[in-house]
């Protein structure tokens, strides 16, 4: 796994949206605050730009991340927002020049999809991370653990045991996003592979039924078989049927994965909502779960 | 774990590999090449109803017992019918179970499932279809039901009936549209072994041609979530159906990209594309802007197998049965399309 060299002063983030479309003004925020860290900015062509729903045609989301992934003086790439549009264009990027030199790409959700080709097929640690919403936000705790990570700085998470919780320490690669983006790119060319691994999992605005039918295929196509870890993050605004489905998203993911005794840690601070701590996916952590606490260590 | 370890240790496990392989963890069963097609039916057979998703109350399933017995056919209503345990037609081992029972007895001709709705993956590795190898008969549904048809052509390898369930029988003949009968009477022409036939108008978006191969899909969300587990389906060399309900546009075209990322659209004979239906409504302040025709053509206009859209098959009134795992001929022309069932190939 290539490490990107983390930012200096003077360095330069390069803001694009590869997915949804995101409105110009709701960048001021984020702009303000990457200076203030020290950096420089640079707008891709797509912030502020719409396609319907896209922030351009595929061609034109394609081109912004592409010429970002390929320009030395761009650092970093700093993903706007999610929604949907990575899988549109993820099989047409050319990460040839970007592997020459490497840098952090930065987002969460619908960006799980350019994590896992990282991870997968390019061999490039990435971060999964805040966006620009977070960057509006009055809590910016997780904001901030982005702003370590871009720098360097090891960081240590944590969070409160849960009664779902099950004890064990493991090391081992940390990898994954957004559940429903984990599922849909099982069977294709950038499916995790997850032996040994570290699997952290969120969602947002997802029917109960449909993660149990997600966790389900996880487990059908062999991914918890050699599992070394599970996190799981926050399930935010689930949905449930008009007959509720009788159990919580937790309940159903503890009884998914029930058969398996890899260690397991619940309502980790990774999801749609504030608490969403910067993780480096692909690097090699920790994860220690006691009766008393979670950690999750980078190595 | 000091990095340098963990990394040789990665490129050990194969991780940091840049093979085009797709993760087939389950390739440990070679996928059936022939499908057996279960006997016909003769009036005087035996056909159970069952519910291995959603539940279904007995007058949920009253008028289909009575088109069955109508067809001369004795009905075996199983355990589940009237279960419930949530949103399902009981547990999980009682679903399991009651269709266990209907696989095992020989005496049973045809499994028609009573609803939908969700469930069939949550057991469907509890079940022992060997029994199939000296007994197969024809599996019936559709929607959840897709994880059936699925199992059985990836993993079985017999033949089994996209078509409505037992709750989609109407219950009251006089206020029957042409439609709902022709959906019915494909049900009783496909168990009966008359050959099938469907005939729907030309859409201008279809690409003209015709195909012949083997019959094979259902509903995409339940095609994707199978996507490389022991379900999986092999579309290479067949005429590939979908069709969806309530799903948003942007959920829809995700879909197709996953279909087309997991090679299933590279190598088809043909694509039927059914109805998507109740399609959830976009954010108004920034619409998905495709149709389902432009979706599905985005994916599609590289190769130049048949395409059929608008066909009759999916969450509607108009849904006819369709033999999945048997042989059919495809004929796109720019008057109409005719799907037929190729019998004794």
């Amino acid at each position: 796994m290539i490490v990107p060299p983390y930012l200096k002063k003077g360095d330069t983030v390069g803001i694009v949206c590869p997915s949804g479309f995101l409105p110009a003004k709701k960048v001021t925020d984020g702009i303000q605050i990457l200076r203030s860290w020290g950096y420089q900015v640079r707008l891709g062509k797509t912030v502020g730009n719409q396609y319907h729903y896209f922030s351009g045609t595929d061609e034109e989301r394609l081109a912004d991340l592409q010429q970002m992934l390929d320009d030395p003086n761009i650092h970093a790439i700093l993903c706007g927002r999610g929604g949907y549009g990575l899988s549109r264009i993820i099989d047409r990027i050319s990460f040839r020049r970007f592997t020459k030199h490497p840098k952090w790409i930065i987002g969460f959700s619908d960006i799980t999809v350019l994590h896992a080709y990282l991870y997968q097929r390019v061999g490039v640690a990435s971060l999964h991370a805040p966006m620009l919403a977070a960057f509006s936000k009055k809590d910016l705790s997780s904001v901030f653990t982005l702003q370590k990570a871009l720098a360097g700085k090891q960081q240590n998470h944590t969070c409160s045991p849960h009664a779902f919780n099950r004890v064990g320490t493991v090391s081992g690669p940390l990898i994954g996003g957004n559940l429903s983006l984990i599922a849909h790119l099982v069977g294709s060319r950038s499916a995790l592979q997850t032996k040994g691994a570290i699997l952290f999992l969120e969602d947002i605005g997802e029917y109960i039924y449909n993660i149990d039918r997600m966790l389900i295929q996880l487990k059908r196509s062999g991914i918890f078989n050699q599992l070394g870890g599970l996190v799981v993050g926050g399930f935010t605004d689930c949905k449930d049927t008009e007959i509720p489905f009788g159990s919580s998203a937790f309940e159903v993911i503890q009884h998914q994965i029930n058969e398996f005794d890899f260690p397991v840690c619940f309502d980790f601070p990774v999801s749609h909502d504030t608490a969403n701590v910067a993780l480096k996916h692909g690097m090699p952590y920790q994860l220690s779960i006691t009766n008393r606490k979670v950690l999750l260590k980078a190595l | 774990m000091k990095r340098s370890t963990f990394i040789s240790s990665l490129v050990a496990t194969g991780v940091l590999s840049t093979s085009s392989h797709t993760a087939t963890a389950h390739a440990t069963k070679r996928m059936p090449r022939k499908w057996k097609i279960p006997p016909h039916l003769k009036p005087g057979d035996a056909i159970g109803i069952t519910c291995p998703s959603g539940f279904a109350l007995a007058e949920d399933v009253a008028p289909a017992i009575q088109y069955l017995q109508s067809w001369g056919l004795e009905v075996v209503v199983g355990n589940t019918v009237g279960k419930k345990d949530h949103t399902f037609g009981g547990t999980d081992q009682e679903r399991a179970e009651d269709f266990q029972n209907m696989i095992n007895r020989s005496d049973l001709k045809a499994i028609l499932c009573a609803h939908g709705g969700y469930g069939a993956v949550r057991i469907i590795d509890q079940l022992d279809f060997s029994p199939f190898k000296k007994y197969p008969k024809w599996v019936i549904g559709f929607s959840d039901i897709t994880v059936f048809h699925s199992h059985l052509h990836a993993y079985v390898g017999v033949a089994s009936l996209h078509a409505k369930m037992a709750e989609g029988f109407p219950s009251d003949p006089s206020k029957f549209e042409p439609v709902q009968f022709q959906a019915l009477e494909s049900i009783r022409k496909a168990l009966f072994g008359e050959p099938l036939q469907y005939t729907v108008p030309a859409q201008v978006r279809n690409r003209i041609g015709e195909a012949s191969g083997i019959l094979i899909g259902g509903n995409l969300k339940m095609i994707e979530t199978l996507a490389a587990t022991n379900s999986d389906i092999d579309t290479r060399d067949k005429i590939f159906f979908v069709e969806d309900v309530g799903e948003a546009l942007y959920s829809i075209d995700r879909m197709f990209c996953n279909l087309q990322r997991s090679g299933k659209l590279s190598h088809l004979k043909a694509l039927i594309v059914g109805s998507f239906t109740n399609i959830r409504p976009d954010d108004p302040k920034e619409p998905f802007g495709k149709t389902i025709y432009d979706i599905v053509w985005e994916q599609v206009k590289s190769y130049d197998y048949p395409v059929c859209f608008d066909f009759s098959v999916g969450h509607q009134k108009n849904n006819v049965a369709l033999k999945c795992g048997v042989p059919h001929r495809l004929s796109v022309t720019d008057t109409n399309s005719v799907l037929t069932e190729i019998q004794h190939p």
